[in-house]
């Protein structure tokens, strides 16, 4: 049961339902008009939240839209959603991007010979239905619908629509499609999908290359899940182990980052396997399976494994002595964008692995399967691409797609596009490169401005309901099919929507609706029953493993890696994507392809210069970026930039590493390779600055982003106190925190409230969501890529990359926002108190006080202030989404982290009115709301029994720089770390 | 000195004021173009925003500030001249007080433009200004940039009035001697001084006072300026020998200065009679001196650094040698505490060449100074996440540029027009050696 | 009444000005003011003048500054009594050098005010009873005499060495 804090409580009070309310408009009136008959779910100046789903990918988190006169201004997540539990990844976050796109399409754009000409939706729909009626006329199988993962409901339309039209069900095509994992299942369970994992449960995990922290399945709900298990609690913490040839964000959280040869993780499986079967861990296996895996795996001894995988000897024993020790292990196949010869052998080795050491396999629920799983294999989908070149004939109807993007080495995908006697249609919001080639660009409302029904996993119902009314009037690609070819009684498609809830006995009756639009989906009692397994067989399982064949190592391997800000490319037009920088190479805008420093030397190069990327199926240029994430001679270029169209903020920034891969897909699988072979790696001799925020990467032994090993955990001898960075004690920016030893000035009071924040360093995963959470709540500026390389970029809170300084591979994240300093350094330097210590111990930014001198954040240790070096710009209608309770900072004013002074004003408000005190975790600044792994607390210290009060307690406690006795009033709970 | 008599004291400065040369105004109007670019620069950067110019986070502080400290340093030395040697009595101050006082005046007037033109929001500089408004709101005279408003003006007020009052029987001397309307603009800028005995009486007692009221003002001004810096708590600002190192930096420019200027005007208005090389000789010998202070206290910040066991204060003074900006910190080095130990030697002190050679090099080492402490200290403070660097861009160049043009077309139009040697006080040292004293 | 008439004796050398000067003294005519290139000492005794009096303004200038920096301070910040960087509302220490700049202004304002109201000056009237030479290399002697003794003091000024003129 989630716990149901009054602020959430609140919001779902007031989801009024938009089944009655005849909804807000958009459009920026001149003058202010007052309502005679307001209706109930509007009201100037007080927000009215919406639930509904992301449809950012699919792993359909719950969202709560926040409108205010009319306009959507934020989403978070909603607590009541079972996927994420009112979270949301900073791609949830940036959905409010889309809908106020500057670049977004308007209107209907017809081609032709000289340009595009522009429809009304009226024109537009007819045109389209008389296309489709002499497509159909002509003959059966004529009309061909592409589309992303869509819900059932709308899935049922579209099937019913293309009976009408004697075509084919429609093709669903989402880049990531995780062939191999599904095909694994199937193979060795018999379940041709993707099984919801019970990480929470697990106390051992190990991944061969799943990132389910970035992109993997569904990344906001296994990033809680891990944390479940891998926080620590008391002295106990799971352990995560994490195979693979390059770091990624998720094995930067790993206890372990074992890294190995690329294409060599089915060695390191099958050793483990070996070490399994060794350790008697036989019984929960029919004995003849058994003895096939004992035969498959018996080559692979520790030397074998080494001297295949290079994974470090030491390190592999230990690992497989962990596993075995762990009383629930889980085992994770391979990553998003993982591909080679060997990628269906490690997944089903990592099935058996779960098979063989958790009898019953408690931690896979195949009750709850991601509904991406729906999606057609790459192959299927190259298939489809191939029979339209070869008879183009028909309508072509393409819903969210963009495979010229994803495929773009491919010829099929190409060729279909060129043919003029199929008539393409688009249903894109942008012109993007599949876009740009169709016959007709019909654009649809986005998710935040419709009716649908998404469910991420099967088991639940996840709502879509329109937050706002329309912001470009298009129709709702529901309604749209619904006129084009429907019979039956649906007047529009909420209805449509409505009638088979009903039918399928979800909802008894209006009520039930309503509340299912109040709550953001029916998420209980919804029958969902898994289906039986069907055991490999003995033979089957020696075939699959038979003849292993491993790749002749390369010089380079070039790696296209699923980018955690841009997913497969479509968040690549959102600006808060593009300026939060990435977790790990804290590089904004560009997408630079990380080297190892010795594969640098070897190649004379430097950080910054551009190489030259060579395949056999492209070339493209892409500055340098030295790191350790990445084993030498592996390549890695994270997907999702390098769009030649998709709006001002994606055209030209970075490149599209898919240019360099094999349009062909992988034989056995059938999924899409995302990794290659590279011909040459050539120095371009020319070389650019990257737009990277970070300074230094290491700490130089400072006391900033402290961890502490397990084994020590509680042992810390209280050492003496002094004055020094180290032996400095933690001070409460509270009168108590004050000592004339220490203390030239007097303690001053606060009034009932003293506002801190705990970071949990242990929990934070680096995911950024926070950071673009901040962006979206407090109107900061986009300032893009030049002028980052400038050092001006807005971000509030950063996250801080550091790197271990021995191995420069261990990562720890610091969430670094302003400290509201109890004796903050940069007020009594500011000639004008534009800042200063308000009466509940906010460290106060008066804009309009500021005459811009700097000197504050000259004075700030933190260097967390923010300066406006100009006027920064929100093309319309971007200036839609601005928050109406934060002032938008004009040129020559210093701004940092209010800690959301307007959420706590609001809680203020609400407390007067019902004549009581601010409740614990009734106030949560926007970070701390959409934190996935809960690794920020807010709260009010003068509480004794507030959760920030009680963490400060926390043995792992600390401030940064406390030395500096400037009392911040963020404290950090010291990272957990743990050698295998 | 002694050959001179009194009117060949009054023929060599009236001589001077001689209508000018084409040459001359040709360059009085290449100063003003030059002003007209510096003034471009600024209107552009108000219009476009801050952004124009280098600085970031970390470095928030650029060029503005470095020739801010750099042109209050400038306008040391002259009031100390003027006073600390009077009260001494030592009569080799009397030729230059005057050019001193006057290079004091102009470069406090160039320096307190630039915390304007740093500012990101100009248009609302008077909210720095204590007025009564109807919000009632003050500025906070905790901050040392209060402090520095208040100093800097004063010390712009007081030495102005120091230095008319101290030209005012001069003044008289040009008007007793002009003819037409210079004979009436002098009337009326004398105040009817006639050298009254009553007059002289009150007038030396007044003089004492300024001279024994503008010495510490010297002192407590750069002071502040220091606090600007030593209040902070970053790394190499946070130091309490701040004040007494500033202030010795900013005599040591000072006179650097004057000798830039002193030199070529010699020559030029003939003032070799007058601006003898024993003068010279002192002024080096001084800046010997002030060399030595701003030398040990140089070597004093990294003992400190390293006798603290502050692993920050140490990083970032490795780094101020070594780092991105060690070039910036060896000029320092060299330019104003080794090359200035050629003085010892006596023939470089009365070397014409010499002397000019060096005073160039100390003026662009203290300007180094200050890029060393205002970009140093933040570009590399406590948080490594945060480091970062700053260059100048072409805008700030631009000011600067114009800072240099503003400040010698006010200068040359003073000596030009104005005595630029007291006559009076000459007189006074041919007669007794001393100057406005009794 | 007889009219009285005005002479100037103009000295190359501050001695024979000085006992011009002293030797006036129990002569027929007065001493109406001496003008100087520069203050000289001899002369000063020779007048036998007292102190100048400045120096009370410039006092009272620094007390008035000072006392109205500190309560300038303290009276602003107690408006909205903001507590910045922990200090005490009003810091005393700040304070000082607020003060001590003060001090200095208005100490330099009396000091002014002093020397304004001393000297009478500006004004422009006795320029025209004084010989410009007096700013360059004379001493000017002016005494006074009545009708008919002018000859006399036109040759005491010459016996003591210098020139002399009617005015």
């Amino acid at each position: 049961m989630v716990d149901l804090s009054r602020r959430h409580f609140i919001k779902i009070l007031g989801l009024g339902s938009l089944a009655f309310a005849p909804g807000c408009d958009s459009r920026p009136e001149k003058n202010l008009f007052s309502y005679v008959q307001a209706p109930e779910d509007m009201v100037t100046g007080k927000a009215t939240w919406y639930a509904s789903t992301c449809r950012e990918c699919p792993a359909g988190c719950g969202l709560l839209a926040k409108n205010k006169e009319g306009r959507v201004i934020k989403v978070e997540g909603n607590p009541l959603h079972p996927v994420n539990l009112g979270k949301l990844c900073m791609r949830g976050q940036a959905a409010v991007q889309g809908v106020y796109h500057p670049d977004r399409i308007r209107r209907p754009l017809l081609k032709q010979k000289d340009g595009w000409k522009a429809l009304s939706f009226e024109e537009a729909e007819t045109l389209l239905r008389s296309k489709i009626d002499e497509a159909v006329r002509k003959a059966e199988n004529r009309v061909h619908l592409i589309t992303e993962a869509v819900g059932q409901t709308l899935s049922n339309l579209f099937d019913e629509a293309l009976k009408n039209w004697k075509s084919r069900p429609p093709h669903i095509f989402e880049p990531f499609a995780y062939e191999a994992l599904k095909t694994a299942n199937q193979k060795v369970f018999g379940v041709d999908g993707l099984a919801s994992y019970k990480m929470e449960e697990a106390d051992f995990l190990l991944s061969f290359g799943a990132d389910f922290l970035e992109t993997w399945l569904s990344p906001v709900e296994y990033g809680r899940k891990f944390k479940q298990s891998h926080a620590v609690h008391g002295r106990q913490k799971g352990f995560f182990a994490h195979v693979s040839p390059y770091q990624s964000l998720t094995g930067a959280n790993a206890d372990l980052w074992l890294s190995c040869n690329p294409d060599t993780e089915i060695v390191i499986g099958l050793g483990l396997l070996r070490g399994a079967l060794q350790s008697g861990n036989r019984k929960s296996l029919p004995s003849d399976l058994t003895e096939a895996l004992q035969d498959i795996s018996s080559p692979f001894t520790k030397e074998k494994v080494v001297e295949l995988s290079g994974v470090d000897p030491d390190l592999f024993a230990r690992l497989i002595a962990r596993l075995l020790k762990a009383a629930k292990p889980l085992v994770l196949g391979t990553g998003t964008g993982a591909s080679g010869a060997n990628n269906l052998r490690v997944n089903m080795a990592a099935n058996l692995l779960n098979a063989l050491l958790d009898p019953g396999l408690t931690l896979l629920d195949f009750a709850h399967r991601h509904s991406v799983e729906k999606a057609a294999k790459r192959s299927e989908a190259i298939a489809l691409f191939e029979k339209l070149g070869h008879s183009p004939e028909g309508v072509l109807l393409l819903n969210n797609v963009n495979p010229v993007f994803s495929i773009p080495s491919s010829d099929a995908v190409a060729k279909v596009f060129k043919q003029d006697t199929l008539f393409t249609v688009s249903f894109a919001n942008f012109m993007d490169e599949t876009a740009q080639l169709a016959n007709l660009i019909f654009p649809v409302s986005l998710p935040l401005e419709t009716w649908d029904e998404y469910s991420g996993t099967t088991g639940i119902v996840s709502a879509v309901q329109p937050a706002m009314a329309g912001l470009t009037g298009s129709p709702r690609l529901g309604d749209l099919f619904l006129r084009l070819a429907h019979g039956g009684p649906a007047k529009n498609f909420q209805e449509y929507l409505s009638l088979r809830l009903s039918a399928s006995g979800l909802l008894k009756d209006r009520m039930d609706w309503v509340h299912m639009l109040q709550e953001g989906g029916l998420f209980r009692n919804i029958p969902s029953e898994a289906p039986a397994l069907q055991w490999i067989s003995a033979e089957e399982v020696r075939s699959a493993f038979r003849r292993l064949s491993f790749p002749k190592p390369a010089d380079f391997t070039f790696v296209a890696a699923p980018s955690l800000r841009f997913f497969d490319g479509r968040g690549a037009n959102r600006p808060w994507l593009c300026e939060v920088p990435d977790p790990l190479t804290k590089v904004a805008w560009q997408s630079p392809v990380s080297i190892h420093p010795k594969t640098l030397r070897e190649q004379g190069l430097k950080q910054g210069d551009v190489v030259e990327l060579k395949s056999s199926w492209g070339t493209l240029e892409a500055p340098v970026y030295e790191t350790q994430d990445t084993l030498p001679g592996v390549l890695v270029l994270s997907l999702g930039q390098g769009h030649e169209l998709f709006g001002r903020y994606a055209e030209g920034m970075g490149v599209n590493p898919a240019k360099l891969l094999p349009p062909e897909t992988e034989p056995l699988t059938g999924s899409p390779q995302f990794s290659t072979k590279l011909a040459s790696l050539r120095a371009t001799g020319r070389s650019i600055a990257l737009a990277h925020t970070d300074g230094s990467r290491v700490q130089h032994g400072r006391k900033i982003a402290v961890s502490v090993d397990l084994a020590e955990l509680g042992k810390e001898k209280k050492e003496k106190k002094g004055l020094g960075m180290w032996d400095f004690p933690l001070v409460l920016p509270l009168p108590e925190g004050y000592d004339k030893k220490r203390d030239v000035y007097p303690p001053h009071d606060h009034n009932t409230y003293r506002w801190a924040m705990v970071v949990d360093l242990d929990r934070c995963t680096g995911c950024n969501a926070c950071a673009a959470a901040c962006y979206a709540e407090n109107n900061i500026g986009i300032v893009g890529p030049d002028r980052i390389r400038e050092g001006r970029e807005m971000a509030w809170l950063s996250i801080e990359r550091y790197l271990d300084e021995e191995t420069m591979k261990k990562v720890t994240f610091l969430p670094m926002l302003c400290q509201h300093c109890d004796n903050a350094p940069c007020e009594s330097v500011c000639p004008v108190y534009a800042p200063h210590h308000s009466k509940e111990g906010l460290n106060n930014q008066i804009y309009n006080r500021c005459i811009g001198t700097r000197f504050c954040s000259q004075n700030c240790p933190y260097k967390v202030r923010r300066f406006n070096w100009f006027d920064w710009k929100w093309p319309k209608p971007l200036n839609l989404q601005l928050n109406p309770d934060v002032t938008v900072r004009s040129k020559g004013v210093m701004e940092k982290c209010s800690f959301c002074v307007q959420r706590i004003k609001e809680a203020h408000g609400r407390a007067k009115d019902e004549k009581r005190d601010i409740r614990d975790g009734e106030i949560q600044p926007a970070c701390v709301q959409t934190c996935p792994t809960g690794a920020l607390v807010f709260g009010n210290l003068m509480d004794p029994n507030s959760r920030a009060r009680k963490k400060v307690d926390d043995a792992r406690a600390y401030q940064v720089l406390g030395y500096l006795n400037t009392k911040p009033a963020v404290f950090y709970l010291k990272k957990v770390v743990q050698e295998i | 000195m002694s050959g001179l008599t009194y009117s060949q004291i009054d023929q060599t400065v009236l001589d001077t004021l001689r209508p000018a040369s084409l040459r001359y105004w040709a360059v009085i109007v290449l100063m003003f173009f030059g002003i007209l670019l510096g003034a471009g620069c600024w209107a552009y950067q108000i219009g476009v925003g801050i952004g124009v110019g280098g600085q970031s986070i970390p470095v928030a502080w650029g060029t503005y500030l470095i020739n801010f400290v750099f042109w209050v340093g400038i306008a040391h030395s002259g009031t100390l001249i003027s006073a600390i040697l009077h009260l001494f009595r030592a009569a080799w101050r009397n030729p230059i007080a005057r050019a001193a006082e006057t290079m004091t005046v102009f470069a406090v007037c160039v320096a307190g433009l630039f915390p304007f033109i740093h500012l990101g929001r100009i248009w609302i500089v008077y909210y720095i200004l204590p007025y009564p408004n109807d919000r009632n709101l003050w500025p906070n005279f905790q901050s040392p940039l209060v402090f520095d408003v208040i100093a800097i003006s004063t010390y712009l007020m007081v030495s102005s009035l120091f230095w008319y009052t101290g030209m005012l029987p001069d003044l008289a001397i040009v008007r007793d001697r002009a003819t037409g309307l210079r004979k009436r603009i002098f009337h009326i800028l004398s105040l009817g001084w006639t050298g009254r005995f009553e007059e002289w009486r009150h007038y030396t007692r007044a003089y004492l006072f300024f001279a024994a009221l503008a010495t510490p003002l010297v002192i407590s001004v750069h002071s502040v300026v220091s606090w600007d810096f030593a209040l902070g708590i970053v790394p190499g600002w946070h130091s309490t020998i701040f004040a007494p190192y500033f202030v010795a930096g900013a005599i040591h420019s000072g006179l650097a200065m004057v000798l830039t200027l002193m030199i070529p005007m010699r020559t030029i208005f003939r003032y070799e009679v007058f601006i003898t090389k024993d003068i010279l000789d002192n002024i080096a010998k001084t800046i010997v001196f002030t060399g030595l202070i701003v030398g040990y206290a140089y070597a004093i910040e990294y003992f400190l650094a390293w006798y603290s066991h502050n692993i920050v204060e140490q990083e970032s003074f490795r780094w101020r040698a070594a780092g991105e900006y060690s070039l910036a910190f060896w000029v320092m080095v060299i330019c104003n505490s080794v090359v200035p130990l050629l003085f010892f030697i006596r023939k470089v002190r009365r070397s014409i060449p010499w002397l000019f050679g060096i005073s160039i090099l100390i003026n662009i080492g203290m300007w180094s100074e200050r890029f060393v402490i205002i970009i140093g200290g933040v570009a590399h403070d406590f948080m490594p996440n945060a480091w970062g660097t700053y260059s100048p861009t072409i805008i700030e160049y631009g000011v600067l540029v114009g800072s240099f043009c503003l400040f010698f077309f006010l200068f040359l139009l003073f000596v030009k027009h104005m005595p630029s040697v007291s006559m009076t006080e000459m007189k006074e040292s041919v007669h007794k050696g001393v100057g406005h004293a009794l | 009444m007889l009219s009285e008439k005005q002479v100037i004796g103009l000295f190359k050398d501050e001695n024979l000005a000085a006992s011009a000067i002293e030797s006036m003294a129990g002569c027929p005519w007065q001493l109406r003011g001496v003008n100087s290139p520069f203050p000289s000492e001899r002369i000063m005794k020779a007048m036998k003048a007292g102190k100048s009096r400045v120096g009370h303004f410039t006092l009272a200038g620094g007390i008035i500054g000072f006392l109205s920096g500190v309560s300038l301070a303290a009276y602003t910040s107690l408006q909205w009594s903001l507590i910045v960087s922990g200090k005490p509302v009003v810091a005393l220490i700040p304070y000082l050098i607020v003060g001590f700049e003060f001090t200095i202004l208005f100490a330099v304002f009396g000091n002014i005010v002093g020397l304004i109201t001393q000297t009478r000056l500006p004004e422009y009237r006795s320029v025209s009873t004084y010989d410009p030479r007096c700013s360059g290399e004379y001493f000017g002697v002016l005494a006074s005499c009545a009708e008919g003794n002018q000859d006399a003091l036109l040759a005491f000024f010459k016996e003591k060495g210098g020139e002399a003129r009617f005015l």
